[in-house]
């Protein structure tokens, strides 16, 4: 970890009317590509991995779903890095170690990941799906090493249905901080808003795989970005000033992400927001939203300080930082000016947003909530140039007209292709930046 | 601001020995002992919020490396936002006014003992806010300047022929920070005040005036469109002021000139009275010399520095829309202080 591994642009129209208030800027937070190696004591390993696997007895049908699972877990172990902690834990209404069976965590070397694949053959599905108990093993095992960077793999089949929504949020609590997750679900008969609060809570993604067969290249891409992960726990720092108010705080790329409520104070007027772990060359945006006591035309105020802090909160190093800034004009050409960042990932969240609450609203029977939230999906996802998530939505509605976003629900849409398009309704696109 | 080498008692600053109120240098070390002050501002910001300190609400806050309160998160004033000047025969103030995010115009001053009397150097810079860096372009141009002009006065050069050849070294200065297509301007006056007249030089619309109770006048005419339709007989002078044209100036120094095309002007005070030269921050309130003499009178003729603020004061109160740089200098000239200069904040 280098003090200087880290960049941080803020991209914004700092001019205010009289008066105004409202100051939103796009921190973009890019790592260098050549950061170093998390600094760790001599001979212990910095990462610690852990893959959980679902044993419930629905991924017995078909047959195919454990079989594949157990061939994904063995092409994840395959790219875990030698010198890496690691182990397997298997899932149902309980969970308990498969790879080390004591429960305590191996070292990576090829003899180690030999009997890690073979442990994994020996899975069988029946049972059913605890999920909370699945990560309260998990941070007891991740827990006891003193890895810099803890990470899990969670693959589920099924709805969270053998312990109450309480008691996952209570097994989450404890896991925040302590590790970070990625989350799979195979098949469509798992619920999308449940796995995307397990990820958001633990940092990580969250996708589908609908078929079994794609199971082993996503682990093992999985593993790998986790491999490249090199700077643990960093968390955005943000200072505002006296009889301000911070009104949100989002990553907003690569994916949508609110992370207003996660605000851990870190001093005075400041508090820090977790952005979890980052790998060499990684570049994420994120939007900040501050409401100011407005000062005089031609003065200047300092609305947002964003430093890019790693460590714990009382000796924190600043990796990077930024100035988001507000100056009163009464320029109206100045002051009206639109930041074409933040009107690009104003757009995107509100995407997000879209779908979210027009398949909810297609769910619940509300034919014209759902049409009129689409079509407005539809029309954003063309003016921003988001053709993946178009792509998606043409899955679920006819197209009448894509600008104004004139849309049709479809009779019949298949399950894998609602939840392919609620599952990666955040992920955004980037814009190319304007010549500031 | 900088007032170091000032001669304090006498005795040079630099090896104590003794020295002649007139001499520009130390005899024995050879320290420069009045030279020019520029109003470059202290470095760093101020200490306290101004805001936050006198206000009840928010608890005072340090001041961080970047200039903003800790607690407020305000911009505090640096330096150059506000400086005062004095030399003693003449004085002046600059202020970034009340509309612009920073102090643009730039000051310098001097004064020189000669064989023919007591010599009185100002320029003043108003910087173009269309270029880039404005403020280094004014204060480049003043600091080049008036090094020239204190110079020559020294060897009792032809104020003239100096002053054109300061204006140059200026444009020069100004030419060295840019390029034609990213060029840091500037307007440009200097005055050189000596015993018998005023020799005064410039571009652009920065002025000097003529105040006394016996009558008061504009020295310098502007480079600027509103000047123009006025001289051609086609728009008032109050018509052409109050067209949105009236500040497209049509002269300045920076890169993107090859030869900057300067006024000289020669003037003989017929009696007491006071030289100002001024920005458009000031004038723009009250283009009429009466109006300004009005204003600055009597007080300007015995204390220069209180008259220069109370000028300030008036287009503060007037909207401060620009930033105000007012520098007066009472004839016939006070003798140069050797004793300290007075320099506030």
């Amino acid at each position: 970890m280098t003090q200087s591994g880290f960049t941080v642009d803020v991209d914004q129209n700092q001019y205010l009317p009289e008066g105004g208030r409202d100051v939103s800027a796009i921190v973009t937070v890019t790592s260098s590509a050549d950061a170093g190696v998390p600094a760790a004591a001599a001979g212990t390993p910095a990462s610690a991995e852990i893959i959980i696997i679902d044993c419930s007895g629905s991924m017995e049908y078909p047959h195919t779903k454990i079989a594949e699972a157990r061939a994904a877990t063995a092409a994840a172990i395959d790219v875990v890095r030698d010198g890496v902690w690691f182990s397997v834990i298997a899932g149902t209404n309980t969970a308990w170690p498969v790879f080390p069976p004591d429960g305590s965590m191996a070292i990576a070397d090829a003899s180690s990941r030999t009997a890690a694949r073979q442990a994994v053959t020996g899975l069988r599905a029946s049972g059913g799906t605890a999920i909370g108990q699945w990560l309260s093993l998990a941070r007891r095992i991740l827990g006891a090493y003193p890895a810099q960077l803890r990470h899990a793999i969670l693959l589920t089949d099924g709805k969270n249905q053998h312990e109450t929504p309480d008691q996952l949020q209570a097994a989450l609590r404890e896991c925040e901080g302590v590790f970070s997750c990625d989350c799979r679900g195979v098949g469509t008969d798992w619920e999308v808003g449940e796995l995307r609060t397990i990820s958001t809570a633990l940092l990580g993604t969250v996708d589908i795989v609908p078929d079994p067969s794609g199971l082993a290249a996503d682990f093992a891409a999985m593993m790998r970005s986790a491999m490249g992960k090199q700077v643990a726990d960093v968390a955005l720092r943000v200072w505002t000033p006296q009889h301000a108010t911070l009104r949100f705080v989002k990553q907003v790329a690569p994916t949508v992400d609110d992370l207003t409520v996660r605000r851990t104070p870190s001093g005075p007027q400041a508090g820090d927001y977790p952005t979890g772990a980052w790998g060499p060359g990684e570049s994420r945006d994120y939007h900040v939203g501050v409401e100011v006591n407005p000062a005089g035309v031609g003065q200047e105020m300092l609305a947002a300080r964003i430093s890019l802090v790693a460590g714990p909160p009382s000796a924190a190093e600043v990796l990077g930082q930024g100035l988001v800034r507000a100056i009163w004009t009464d320029d109206e050409a100045l002051s009206t000016k639109i930041n074409p960042l933040v009107a690009h990932y104003t757009g995107q969240a509100e995407l997000a947003d879209a779908i979210q609450e027009g398949l909810e609203a297609r769910k619940q029977g509300n034919e014209e909530v759902a049409t009129a939230k689409l079509g407005r999906a539809v029309a954003l996802a063309h003016q921003s140039g988001n053709e993946d998530t178009a792509k998606l939505l043409a899955k679920v509605v006819d197209v009448v007209d894509v600008e104004t976003g004139t849309v049709r629900l479809k009779k019949k849409v298949e399950d894998v292709d609602e939840m392919a398009l609620d599952t990666r309704s955040t992920k955004t696109v980037r814009v190319k930046k304007a010549q500031s | 601001m900088t007032a170091e080498g000032t001669v304090t008692g006498g005795t040079c600053p630099a090896c104590g020995e003794p020295v002649d109120a007139g001499d520009g240098f130390c005899e024995s070390c050879g320290t420069e002992l009045s030279p020019p002050v520029v109003s470059t501002g202290m470095p760093g910001y101020v200490l306290e919020c101004p805001v936050c300190s006198v206000d009840p609400s928010t608890p005072p806050g340090g001041i961080t490396a970047d200039g903003y309160c800790e607690s407020c998160g305000r911009k505090v004033p640096t330096g150059r936002d506000h400086a005062e000047l004095d030399l003693g025969p003449l004085a002046g103030v600059t202020d970034r006014g009340l509309r612009h995010q920073r102090n643009e115009d730039a000051m310098a001053l001097a004064s020189a003992q000669t064989p023919f009397g007591p010599v009185a150097i100002t320029v003043v810079c108003d910087g173009v806010s269309s270029s880039p860096r404005p403020d280094d372009a004014s204060l480049a141009g003043a600091r080049v300047a008036v090094q020239v002009l204190l110079a020559a006065a020294r060897r009792d050069e032809d104020p003239a022929e100096a002053s054109l050849a300061a204006l140059h070294e200026a444009h020069e200065a100004l030419r060295r920070l840019g390029t034609p297509s990213q060029a840091p301007s500037a307007t440009y006056v200097s005055a050189v005040i000596d015993a018998a007249a005023v020799t005064l030089c410039w571009v652009g619309d920065s002025r000097a005036y003529w105040l006394a109770e016996s009558g008061a006048i504009r020295l310098t005419t502007d480079d600027s469109v509103a000047e123009e339709l006025v001289a051609q007989g086609s728009l008032t002078e109050a018509a052409a002021l109050a067209s949105p044209q009236a500040h497209v100036i049509t002269g300045w120094l920076g890169a993107d000139l090859a030869k900057p095309q300067p006024h000289l002007r020669r003037f003989e005070p017929p009696g007491p009275g006071v030289v100002l030269v001024c920005s458009d921050g000031l004038w723009n309130y009250r283009p009429e010399a009466a109006d300004l003499a009005e204003l600055a009178l009597p007080a300007a003729l015995t204390d220069p520095l209180g008259a220069a603020g109370t000028l300030l004061k008036f287009a503060l109160d007037a909207g401060g829309m620009d930033n105000i740089t007012v520098v007066l200098a009472p004839f016939p000239l006070a003798r140069p202080q050797t004793l300290p200069r007075r320099t506030a904040q």
